[in-house]
């Protein structure tokens, strides 16, 4: 699957056209070790030199897709992408078997989990703004999310989908995306767990969220 | 990657019994459902492959059994 989906050029404010795939391969993953890993390491050099807190680096930082290739070929796990221009701007990992609601009303009902979802350094709003600049592309994570929701249609789930959420994403998955919080979950770093229903998922595919 | 292939499946009368069950269970359609089970089934086997051991626990009495899937 490729299809063109839209993301906003920070720089122009104008929607530009991007790519959405889930033919990702281990060339993408060595992608991020090449292009995002150094982007980030580059960025705390700068925010150290200069004084400012260096807690502005994204905490998904270490996170190593290279040991996810063997994932590629199990049928429990989907992958996405999303590049403009054949330079990766955003990449997420779905499960799709063995996860299931956790909200009273569709407690037991299976759900499409996104296991990881990564936006480029330079897209990252908190990030950029802290070196003094404008993220390159928004609205990454939401065509992303719009996949998973996709896909949860696609698996006979309805839309149903539940992630845990690092605590500098939790704005965007309550705010923008309109996923109800369960409490912290001690079983995950107590990282909070957020959950759509299908009617949430239904008016975030609709809403137009950007 | 996404074009799916058509298959018929035989199944006994309890067979689909329990399938009919299950998906109103868990609120998927018989299709859904037994692509879930094929995905858990390779899931499973991906696992064990790689040295891992599957349990079941009990809590309250403190149990736990290994499962053996062939």
């Amino acid at each position: 699957m490729r299809d063109p989906v839209q993301i906003i050029d920070c720089t122009t404010r104008e929607a530009v056209e991007a790519e959405l795939f889930d033919e990702v391969t281990i060339e993408h993953f060595l992608e991020t070790q090449k292009e995002w890993r150094p982007f980030v390491v580059a960025a705390t050099k700068l925010l150290v030199q200069s004084g400012a807190s260096a807690e502005i680096v994204p905490s998904h930082f270490h996170w190593d897709w290279s040991r996810k290739e063997a994932d590629l070929r199990v049928l429990a796990f989907s992958f996405f992408g999303i590049a403009r221009k054949e330079k990766l701007q955003g990449l997420m990992k779905l499960q799709t078997v063995g996860r299931a609601g956790r909200l009273a009303t569709q407690k037991g009902k299976p759900l499409v989990y996104v296991d990881y979802l990564e936006t480029a350094p330079w897209n990252i709003k908190p990030l950029m703004q802290a070196l003094g600049k404008r993220p390159q592309f928004a609205a990454v994570g939401t065509r992303l999310i719009e996949a998973a929701v996709r896909k949860s249609l696609e698996e006979g789930f309805k839309g149903r989908l539940a992630l845990h959420s690092l605590p500098g994403s939790e704005r965007f998955y309550l705010e923008v995306c309109g996923m109800t919080a369960l409490v912290p979950d001690p079983a995950k770093q107590n990282l909070l767990w957020c959950e759509f229903t299908p009617a949430q998922a239904e008016k975030f595919l609709t809403g137009g969220a950007a | 990657m996404n074009q799916k292939r058509t298959m018929t499946l035989n199944l006994t009368e309890q067979e689909m019994r329990v399938l009919e069950e299950m998906s109103t269970q868990k609120d998927l359609s018989k299709t859904a459902l037994l692509r879930q089970a094929l995905r858990l089934y390779q899931l499973v086997d991906v696992r064990l492959s790689r040295g891992e051991k599957l349990f079941f626990e009990d809590e309250h009495k403190k149990e736990k059994a290994e499962l053996m899937v062939l």
